[in-house]
């Protein structure tokens, strides 16, 4: 036995801090190796003028007040919160219910799972093909169906403004991975604490407020940070979808830019443009807004968040 | 630490069996209706990848693949329609569009006689056509063996190395405390809140230098130091795990690292299964990095490999449908066999202390 | 047991790093031969048939040279971008590119190299080549590459849809000044029909259900909708200087809102609802016989006209008002990149895809007319087994009407410009807007700005 004789406590403590460290240290030699090159070669990359061919250039700050004074920022970045401000709360709720729902002892519930994952498992390319197709005003299949219903289905991808919602349904439809978190977090919810729950005569509603609830907060917090951080950067989709857009259609970020998220003009710039630099400071600037958000997601934390195994002191 | 607190309140307890079993019927009809409409787009999916080009043109899209039915008079292949002459219905050919929407209409009997109708009072006739050889056409065009070998190859090796290393990660991030382990761990998600479209160029840089371009390295040696996402994730399971099994283990003696293995791992298993999972989808699915690394299409993925049907003027869309409708099933066939491991995993008995 | 494992893996890993690092290391035989990658996926190249044909291509090359050997570097169309820029970044740069459509050696003009000095080098004798693909590879400051092919544009006209409007054909005769865009609008008027059959000058015409259009030109973009309308920089939205912006001159203004009018006032053009359904179905606007004429080049010959099941043919475009005509052309090449190394092998090889005994066949695999007068008869020939039945005079006519300035080439800013236009021409199309001189005003703000930031830092 090694620690418990010890008899300071400042070597435990110390001890405790090397087997943390040793255990992260698969990490720290990644980013090391892979990760912090390109991110610090990115950060200077948003200070100079740089178009790939020829040698960066400094500038200063000039990319970053450029920024502010370029309308396309502006315009994209509200698009993309429009955009996250709608997908992330429908998301998330959505395939919570659709978890909870998904998690009953039912016969064959490995068969609907599958099915509700599905989805997910497709290639983004035949996904987007696939619901552009759907949501073609001429020559799909949602617009028929809802005339059936009476309903005049509007130009969804080639309307400016249906194209958002287009896409807010097409996520919806691939919640499958985020189910699956969900479905681990309530399996992982100990059973004698629903036992104990209706040993003393509760409804389920009430068994699902305060004991499902509660106890599935720590995977609520996965889904909410990260789909923050991927709403965010929201990009794949879009690409495929309206790369294929002839210049009637307005190209990437079409029809007339209304779906043109920060990422994709992003991408513009990097890659169309030749403004590489620009495109860095675009960068840059959606890691401190998003990062912000984290923090204060992370810093709320402490009051909905329950983790029965976490350490005091932290 | 706080318990969520159970008020006592006054409940029917008899009532509770019969709720639940109407609840449960009801979470069942949800299900199925919700299955339903999320089908409705993987069915139109395989029905595409049956069709034959003609097929796909038409409007709106049929959910069976249907074909126009057509029939040979003078050497061309002329549509039948089934038209209503003064309330007798046979079936004729559309041969000449004329003005006004009207079209010459024969009996291939009589193909001499023509009849002047108005093309959309009568009925287009159309066969069932499946064209079951655009599957092995489609993985025939995008050398699916070969790219399934590199595919398998990343997928697997990449599952377990992230495996290994995000367990010890997770483990170091929830389970210890030291100095500036909040910062390292803000650290570790900031490195997915940069756009990866800016370090893509210094990262092929970085690969091109160690000569790993065009080899499936750098797809498969990050896994093997932990990502965010994966390390993020098992970490928020350890942490529902009670310490006092890490405590009982180590009044038993155990090292940390047996701790994890013994105590930990086991605990987290549909953690662990979720995360294998996902990180099969990404790698199986994944076209973004491996179109800037593999040159060569011997060294492609499949997902690179479905690229090549989406050429600049030629949209194989029925190729496409087939070729992912093939690659679907290996993570299908490994979610439905995981889902036993899945739900055997914890059922945690609970330990007073 | 989960050491085991992992144990197993780790092998499996630094046995997989070894393999693949001996593989990258030398090889064993001695390299004589220098290594030409043909990086393709810029423009057309990509389709599977195409990749085999030029697979067969490179061993042709291969087999009778021994110091160069070329391979095609086949790059999905969606990300040769990123992929490109990646090479370019990361040192290894193919050595040549294409085939390029003006558009993509504009987007990357300046990484291309200066083909002057090497064609002065050996005297190259480029009289073979028509004068005007010469040209348009000339810039200010450099030639970008040999001429490879050419796609003149003109009217593809659906034969049955004119006899079923008992109309007579567009005429052939290039000298017919009657034939203009508001003649082009009449006739396109009465071949959009609605689903009672009516046509667009009828007063009971019902615009929400149409079943055929009378024109199309919806594969191009703003530059290219309007080179034609005879503005004094034609297709080039700048001054030569290129310190002006001049989008907003009064003919493009005229022809943007011809195209506005024939989407929303007469019907007789598809809006961007309309095309979305053609591309989600994966048709050509042509193809289904739902269009009366569509305007486009000579590469639409290679996927469009073989499998029609109506009979086509092929006319000239119209004269503008100004009474010119101009009927704008695409061009191919390839370019060498200024960084590749063994750019003189990359010049052989570029020497030999345009050489007349091979430019036949590798304008075949991509749909273009070769730019060398001596093979045209050849080629004529080849066009007669391939589509028969079509003016063909048409198609090499066209040629002399072409739109210099391009509507293609280069100007400062390409790509962002490129998109400040095509955004213009979706607001059209899409019904966001419906007034040119609005769209185009706002537009030309827009490049005026972009051209004003380019010229503070160069």
């Amino acid at each position: 036995m090694q620690s418990s004789l010890k008899p300071s406590r400042l070597s435990l403590a110390r001890r405790e801090s090397l087997w943390a460290y040793a255990f992260i240290a698969p990490w720290i030699l990644g980013f090391i190796i892979f990760t912090v090159g390109p991110m610090l070669a990115s950060l200077f990359f948003s200070f100079t003028e740089y178009d790939v061919v020829s040698s960066p250039r400094w500038i200063g700050l000039k990319n970053y007040t450029n920024l502010i004074h370029d309308e396309l920022f502006w315009h994209s970045l509200s698009i993309t919160f429009r955009y996250a401000a709608i997908a992330l709360p429908l998301g998330l709720v959505f395939s919570y219910l659709i978890a909870v729902l998904l998690n009953q002892k039912i016969r064959g519930i490995n068969i609907w799972r599958t099915v509700y994952f599905l989805p997910s498992v497709i290639a983004g390319v035949a996904v987007a093909l696939l619901w552009s197709r759907i949501f073609d005003a001429r020559s799909g299949i949602l617009n028929p169906f809802l005339a059936q219903l009476g309903i005049k289905g509007p130009g969804w991808f080639s309307d400016p403004d249906w194209a958002i919602p287009a896409l807010v349904i097409m996520s919806l439809w691939g919640v499958g991975g985020n189910i699956i978190i969900y479905l681990a977090g309530l399996q992982g919810v100990p059973t004698d604490l629903y036992d104990a729950a209706k040993v003393d005569g509760a409804t389920a509603w009430q068994r699902f407020r305060y004991v499902t609830l509660p106890m599935t907060t720590p995977v609520i917090f996965y889904n909410l940070v990260l789909g923050l951080i991927g709403t965010f950067q929201y990009f794949t989709e879009v690409y495929v979808i309206s790369s294929g857009n002839s210049g009637t259609g307005g190209g990437l970020g079409g029809p007339a830019r209304s779906t043109l998220f920060y990422n994709i003009y992003l991408y513009q710039n990097a890659f169309r443009y030749f403004h590489m630099g620009y495109a860095s400071t675009m960068a840059w600037v959606l890691f401190i807004i998003v990062l912000g958000f984290t923090l204060l997601i992370f810093r709320s934390s402490d009051t909905w968040v329950y983790y029965e195994g976490q350490l005091k002191g932290r | 630490m706080t318990h969520p607190t159970m008020t006592p309140m006054r409940f029917n307890a008899s009532g509770i069996r019969g709720q639940s079993f109407l609840l449960k019927g009801i979470a069942t009809l949800i299900i199925a209706a919700g299955a339903a409409i999320i089908m409705i787009p993987f069915l139109f999916m395989l029905s595409t990848s049956v069709k034959d080009h003609a097929q796909l043109r038409q409007s709106p899209p049929p959910l069976i693949p249907e074909a126009i039915t057509t029939v040979e008079i003078n050497g061309q292949e002329e549509p039948l329609y089934q038209v209503n002459i003064d309330g007798q219905i046979t079936e004729m050919a559309l041969v000449k569009n004329r003005p006004g929407g009207k079209g010459l209409f024969v009996d291939p009997a009589r193909p001499d006689e023509t009849h002047e109708l108005v093309i959309a009072d009568q009925t287009a006739l159309t066969h069932l056509e499946v064209h079951w050889e655009n599957y092995p056409e489609a993985l025939r065009q995008m050398k699916f063996n070969k790219l399934l070998l590199n595919t398998l190859l990343v997928t697997f090796v990449g599952m377990a190395g992230m495996l290994f290393s995000c367990s010890l990660v997770a483990y170091g991030f929830s389970r210890f405390r030291a100095p500036w382990l909040n910062v390292l761990f803000i650290l570790l998600l900031s490195t997915i809140m940069l756009p990866s479209q800016v370090r893509l160029l210094p990262t092929y840089v970085l690969f091109n230098k160690l000569g790993w371009v065009d080899t499936l390295l750098p797809l498969i040696v990050p896994q093997f130091f932990a990502n965010a996402y994966d390390v993020f994730l098992l970490r928020q399971f350890f942490m529902t795990i009670p310490l006092e099994l890490d405590d009982a283990a180590k009044i038993d003696g155990a090292s940390p690292l047996q701790t994890l293995m013994y105590v930990i791992l086991p605990q987290a298993r549909p953690a662990l299964i979720s995360v294998a999972i996902f990180h099969f989808l990404y790698a199986w699915n994944d076209f973004y990095e491996p179109l800037i690394y593999l040159h060569s299409p011997e060294h492609w993925t499949l997902a690179v490999g479905l690229q090549t049907f989406n050429a600049l003027y030629a949209v194989n869309t029925n190729y496409i449908m087939a070729a992912s409708a093939v690659m679907i099933l290996p993570p299908i066939i490994l979610y439905f066999l995981a889902q036993r491991i899945f739900t055997q995993g914890v059922v945690f008995t609970g330990v007073k202390g | 047991m989960k050491k085991n494992l992992f144990n197993v893996l780790t092998l499996l890993v630094l046995a997989s790093a070894l393999l693949s690092a001996c593989a990258g290391a030398a090889p064993a035989t001695p390299v004589e031969k220098v290594k030409v990658v043909i990086f393709v996926g810029m423009g057309t190249g990509t389709d599977p048939d195409q990749v085999d044909a030029q697979n067969k291509l490179a061993e042709k090359f291969n087999s009778t040279h021994d110091n160069i050997e070329i391979e095609f570097l086949i790059v999905p169309h969606e990300e040769y971008a990123t992929r490109y820029l990646a090479m370019l970044s990361g040192g290894n740069a193919p050595q040549l590119v294409g085939p390029n459509g003006i558009s993509s050696v504009a987007e990357f003009f300046d990484t291309w190299e200066d083909i002057t000095p090497y064609i002065e080098a050996e005297k190259l004798d480029l009289s073979d080549f028509y004068g005007p693909a010469v040209a348009l590879n000339q810039y200010p400051d450099k030639n970008t590459g040999l001429p490879l092919g050419l796609y003149p544009s003109y009217l593809y006209y659906n034969k049955d849809l004119f006899d079923a409007a008992g109309l007579d054909y567009p005429t052939h005769d290039f000298e017919d000044k009657s034939w203009n865009m508001d003649k082009l609008r009449e006739v396109a008027m009465q071949l959009t029909v609605d689903k009672n059959g009516k046509n667009a000058t009828d007063a009971d015409f019902d615009p929400e259900n149409i079943v055929q259009y009378g024109y199309d030109d919806s594969w191009d973009g703003m530059r290219g909708t309007l080179a034609d309308w005879g503005a004094e920089n034609v297709g080039r939205p700048t001054t030569s200087d290129y310190k002006t912006a001049v989008a907003d001159s009064p003919e493009w203004i005229q022809g943007l809102q011809w195209v506005s009018d024939g989407v929303w006032k007469d019907h007789f053009i598809g809006s961007a609802e309309v095309q979305a359904g053609r591309d989600s179905a994966g048709v050509d606007p042509f193809g289904p016989g739902t269009t009366g004429m569509f305007y486009s080049h000579t590469w639409y010959l290679a996927e469009g006209l073989h499998d029609l099941t109506f009979s086509a043919d092929i006319a000239p475009y119209p004269y503008n008002p100004k009474g010119e005509r101009i009927a704008r052309i695409d061009a191919d090449n390839f370019t060498i990149p200024k960084d590749a190394k063994n750019k003189q092998q990359a010049w052989e090889v570029m020497k030999w895809l345009t050489s007349p005994e091979i430019i036949v066949d590798v304008c075949r695999i991509y749909g273009c007319i070769p730019a060398r007068k001596s093979v045209q008869a050849k080629f004529l020939e080849q066009l007669k087994t391939d589509y028969p039945g079509i003016d063909y005079d048409v198609i090499f006519k066209s040629i002399d009407y072409l739109d210099k300035p391009n509507n293609e080439e280069w100007i400062p800013e390409w790509g962002k410009i490129e998109d400040a236009l095509n955004n213009g021409l979706s607001l059209i199309y899409s019904g966001e807007e419906k007034d040119a001189t609005k769209v185009l005003t706002d537009s030309n703000a827009e490049v005026q700005k972009i051209l004003d930031e380019y010229w503070a830092s160069h």
